[in-house]
């Protein structure tokens, strides 16, 4: 039963009928393999996130600097700028976040740490990535069409986004609907897989409440999008007829209304953000489990406050929509729902901090960018009262705040939650351990940056700048000295933070070339992934699918000499 | 070759079979787009009571014989499961295309009808009744569509005897697109 | 132990459905959603809402849950199935209760969708009796009616960098460098040699500059081409109105 583990995951099973995975360079393009699919919306992701930042770059240069040119871009016309804005928040949430969190790590943690050999539909997670794929080209496209790309802001409201004399970019809208809609199919064929598989393929042994956390927010945040995208796909097929052929969908004149459109997409936009955040939640969970080395402080209440959670998130949409023109009674409601999901999120931290209380804490890599996702996403919590108090919102609404509010949410989500696991399962990926001081200076590295970019504007927005404005000289009480400081401020350190990506991409090549060898269980963790090889091979364990006999976080427990006990050990 | 499956698929913790639970999960999916679609032609069409004036100009009779092919079509569909259930792959796929023709039947019929209501100028960008009727029909033939290509598919494994168990699968997503005509039929023909 | 993987499958992968004790007349079920499609049909001619109401809508439920309970067979599905399923339905009702207060009504607590009321009042419901043809017309106009109107959309799209009134002083227009054109400057249209084709503002020119932006014309590419935007017989008038600016000689 010879079998070689290499780092490319082409299995060299040599029982007679067992399947063999696309060889040579087509296993990179037809693979059914879960942990290949998962490099591939890894490293997709990740692509994005590089053109979104540089987008962040242009755009934030021509706010320090309005009207210079651009090292690296040239002049930004007013037009591109609105392309820059709405395309940069756009690929950041729907093609960096979510296939990195969720398809990535989803596809490579789920069915390693339920001791499952694939997913259940390999199949249909190829077929998933190849549609995310075209949506991704067809993002990109619509940049490079006569127009240039969409310039109506990631929330797209009409008339604007459907009427192409008001937005000036008639293909480039249509190809940015169009992306975002396959890309929602490619998410929802995904959410699919993941549900049933963790509902249906988990190993002998593993009941419910032995599911790693990370498992459960993965799949809870799928359902949660599956649940509340549908009628944003209702939305983007009337908003894109009212663009390609002259419906009137959301054209008031001919009994249309735009505030739907709002509701639409807010009805799924809030779900959303949910949608980002538990896999962070739960990557943070189980990094600090195993870096504290002690037991979940409170795992049933953890999962139930999460589903509490998703269910509050489908109540409180309409906070988007304050100052929009809703019916004031509705503002009422959608306040004391929005100050009440605070709780649940509040009670998930308190968890985290007493599982860290009296814990034996290593600060290695992940541990940091774990704490910091804590320490970060706490600010942008706190923040988000502010802006659900529908009174004060009437101040807040589109200014800077707003802003500030969701990068320390979207950032420790999308960011930090990413770096975190990465650095934690690099050695079970990829079969090389990180360099650790690297990994260190590139935490901090952005970790100090990211704070100087955001807190100056939090300042500007309380003192009243607009967003998505493209040159702030316009405004005579947003042009101050002052005000233009701050901008500048945040603009150098986003230069200094972007600068410091370049340690984790050597970081990474190095430690892939010259690592040290990752053996099974660097981390001396509890959970299922890490009694397989490193990389895993082509069926995960080809002696044998493990069974469970306990829950995934007994670490340090009284009975035991070693303070960590894999799930799969019989006793 | 057929495609070996993981052990993965074969497993069930929750004691449904994981094809069958899939189709569940999508079908959930499914409710959320198309409540977002019917609900918001529900709230229009409350709210602007001439658009009886436009609902009007649709014909019952050729939607209520629609109607009849959808709901022979999930008869034909739960048949072709019995005989599966049995082991009668041959007869499960003789009717799933049967089915299959109850789709292309439906199809026919709605090409015929909106060819007359588009050259009688009731087109879909004539007002909002018409953008939400041929919107809401449209996506809902799209589907009709994909499940017949797919049941195709299903029933030429049977005919082998072959993965019957995808006979029922293939009819449970059927007798969700007649459910959801079910409503469609109401909405937009009945409700004048 | 490493389990064979078995490339034919007959079914026999998965547990039996709970069904299978269950005997199921389909024709039975068959025959009853026949009835009631009858039924509902039938409903309307007797005129009276809400027997129209109950027979079109309460079959459908009626009719949906026959074939979702037996022929779907959810009736003998394991629990966790309904609960997930009915939750989609309810999001559904949630959503369609929280989004009616803005769109289903036309007005409401300090606010009035003026747009909608007016399309409401134009095509009011005939009486009963009345024919129901000719009331198209009053529906709101179809798109290719809408006349273009040049000088509204000059002011609309245009007039942000060259100003309502064509002199170049548009807001968007400060910051720009260079400055947009002032269209009622005496100096502007008098300029000789500008361009190998386009030497003088004449109407060919702004009729290109309109359609392909400036840079086509060697100028700065700040002004953008409209063509993508408007059609040629658009930009003629747009180019008629722009010429409007110039002042008499």
């Amino acid at each position: 039963m010879a079998h070689t583990a290499t780092q490319t995951q082409v299995h060299h099973e040599t029982h007679a009928h067992e399947h063999h995975g696309p060889q040579g360079i087509l296993k990179y393009i037809w693979s059914t393999d879960h942990k290949m699919i998962a490099l591939q919306y890894l490293f997709t992701g990740m692509f994005m996130g590089l053109i979104g930042a540089y987008f962040s770059y242009v755009f934030r240069m021509q706010m320090a600097f309005p009207g210079m040119s651009v090292p690296g871009f040239g002049q930004v016309s007013p037009g591109e700028y609105n392309a820059l804005v709405t395309n940069h928040g756009t690929i950041m949430i729907f093609w960096v976040a979510m296939p990195v969190l969720i398809a990535a790590f989803g596809n490579f943690c789920i069915p390693l740490m339920i001791g499952a050999d694939d997913m259940v539909f390999p199949r249909i997670n190829r077929l998933s990535y190849q549609v995310f794929l075209l949506s991704a080209i067809v993002l990109i496209i619509s940049f490079f069409v006569p127009g240039g790309g969409f310039g109506g802001a990631w929330t797209a409201y009409p008339p604007l986004s459907a009427v192409a004399e008001y937005n000036q970019t008639n293909l480039g809208s249509s190809l940015w609907v169009l992306a975002v809609a396959l890309e929602f199919v490619a998410f929802l064929l995904g959410g699919i897989n993941f549900i049933t598989t963790l509902m249906n393929s988990r190993a002998p042994g593993m009941k419910a409440y032995d599911i790693p956390m990370v498992c459960w927010m993965i799949v809870i945040a799928s359902i949660l999008f599956m649940l509340s995208v549908g009628p944003l796909i209702a939305g983007a097929v009337m908003l894109f007829m009212d663009q390609t052929i002259g419906t009137g969908f959301f054209d008031p004149a001919r009994g249309g209304d735009p505030v739907l459109w709002q509701h639409l997409f807010w009805f799924f936009g809030h779900p959303e953000v949910y949608v980002v955040l538990l896999p962070a939640v739960g990557i943070t969970i189980d990094i600090i489990a195993t870096f504290a080395r002690k037991k979940l402080f409170g795992y049933k209440l953890m999962l139930y406050t999460t589903v509490a959670t998703g269910v509050l998130s489908f109540f409180v949409w309409a906070h988007h929509q304050f100052v929009a023109g809703i019916d004031p009674r509705m503002a009422n409601v959608f306040t004391i729902t929005t100050l009440l999901i605070s709780v649940p999120i509040a009670e998930l931290v308190f968890v985290i901090i007493a599982t860290l209380y009296g814990g034996s804490i290593t600060l290695t890599t992940p541990m940091l960018w774990a704490l910091a996702f804590i320490a970060e996403f706490l600010i942008g919590g706190v923040t988000g009262i502010f802006l659900g108090a529908s009174g004060a919102d009437i101040y807040f609404h589109d200014t800077y705040f707003v802003l500030a509010h969701f990068h320390y949410t979207f950032f420790p989500i999308a960011i930090i939650g990413t770096f975190a696991a990465f650095t934690y399962w690099f050695p079970k990926m990829f079969g090389k351990m990180m360099n650790d001081t690297l990994g260190k200076i590139h935490f901090w590295g952005t970790i100090i940056p990211f704070n100087v970019i955001f807190i100056p504007l939090f300042v500007l927005g309380m003192g009243g700048e607009h967003r998505r404005i493209y040159n702030y000289e316009h405004f005579p009480e947003l042009a101050g000295d002052g005000m233009f400081l701050l901008r500048q401020i945040a603009t150098v350190a986003l230069i200094v933070m972007l600068a410091f990506q370049v340690v984790f991409f050597y970081n990474c090549f190095v430690s892939w070339r010259k690592g040290a060898k990752a053996p099974k269980n660097p981390w001396k963790a509890n959970t299922l992934e890490w009694t397989t090889e490193s990389p895993p091979p082509h069926g995960n364990w080809p002696e044998g699918l493990p069974n469970v006999y306990r829950g995934p976080y007994e670490y340090a427990h009284p009975d035991r000499k070693e303070d960590y006990w894999p799930q799969n050990e019989p006793s | 070759m057929a495609f070996p499956k993981p052990q993965a698929t074969l497993r069930s913790a929750t004691g449904i079979p994981t094809g069958r639970l899939a189709v569940w999960w999508l079908l959930a999916s499914e409710v959320v787009i198309f409540g977002g679609v019917l609900g918001s032609y529900l709230m229009h069409r409350l709210g602007h009571p001439e658009w009886a004036n436009a609902a009007a100009h649709t014909n019952t009779w050729i939607g209520a014989f629609n109607t009849f092919v959808l709901l022979t079509s999930s008869f034909t569909a739960v048949l072709a499961h019995q005989a599966a259930e049995k082991g009668d792959g041959k007869k499960a796929a003789g009717f799933l295309v049967l089915t299959i023709g109850g789709a292309l039947t439906f199809l026919m019929v709605k090409s015929y009808e909106w060819t007359v209501e588009i050259l009688e100028g009731f087109t879909i960008q004539a007002n909002g009744f018409w953008s939400f009727y041929y919107t809401a029909a449209g996506l809902h033939a799209l589907h009709v569509i994909a499940g017949a290509i797919i049941m195709g598919i299903v029933a030429a494994d049977a005919y082998r005897g072959r993965e019957l168990q995808r006979v029922e699968l293939i009819g449970i997503y059927w007798h969700f697109v007649d459910v959801v005509w079910i409503f469609l039929f109401p909405l937009l023909y009945i409700a004048k | 132990m490493a389990e064979q993987h078995d490339d034919t499958h007959h079914g026999s992968g998965h547990t039996p459905s709970a069904h299978d004790a269950h005997h199921v007349n389909y024709k039975k079920i068959y025959l009853t959603l026949l009835g009631l499609l009858v039924v509902s049909v039938v409903g309307p001619f007797f005129g009276i809402v809400w027997v129209t109401l109950i027979t079109a809508f309460g079959i459908a439920i009626v009719k949906a849950n026959l074939v979702i309970q037996n022929f779907m067979h959810l009736k003998w599905e394991r629990r966790i199935a309904k609960w997930f399923l009915a939750t989609s339905l309810v999001l559904m009702a949630l959503f369609v209760g929280g989004v009616s207060v803005d769109v289903l009504n036309h007005e409401g607590n300090n606010w009035e969708n003026v747009a909608a009321q007016a399309a409401v009042e134009r095509g009011i419901p005939l009486e009963p009796g009345e024919e129901a043809e000719e009331v198209e017309e009053t529906e709101a106009e179809p798109v290719e009616a809408a006349a273009f109107n040049a000088p509204q959309m000059f002011g609309l799209v245009c007039g942000s960098c060259h100003g309502a009134a064509g002199d170049g002083t548009g807001a968007a227009g400060a910051a720009l460098n260079p400055k947009p054109a002032n269209f009622t400057d005496p100096a502007f249209w008098a300029e000789q040699n500008l361009h190998p084709q386009f030497p003088v503002r004449d109407r060919a020119r702004i009729v290109q500059v309109i359609a392909n932006g400036g840079a086509s014309v060697g100028k700065s590419p700040l002004m953008v081409g409209w063509n993508a935007s408007f059609t040629p017989e658009q930009i003629e008038q747009l180019a008629d109105y722009v010429m409007s600016f110039r002042p008499a000689q």
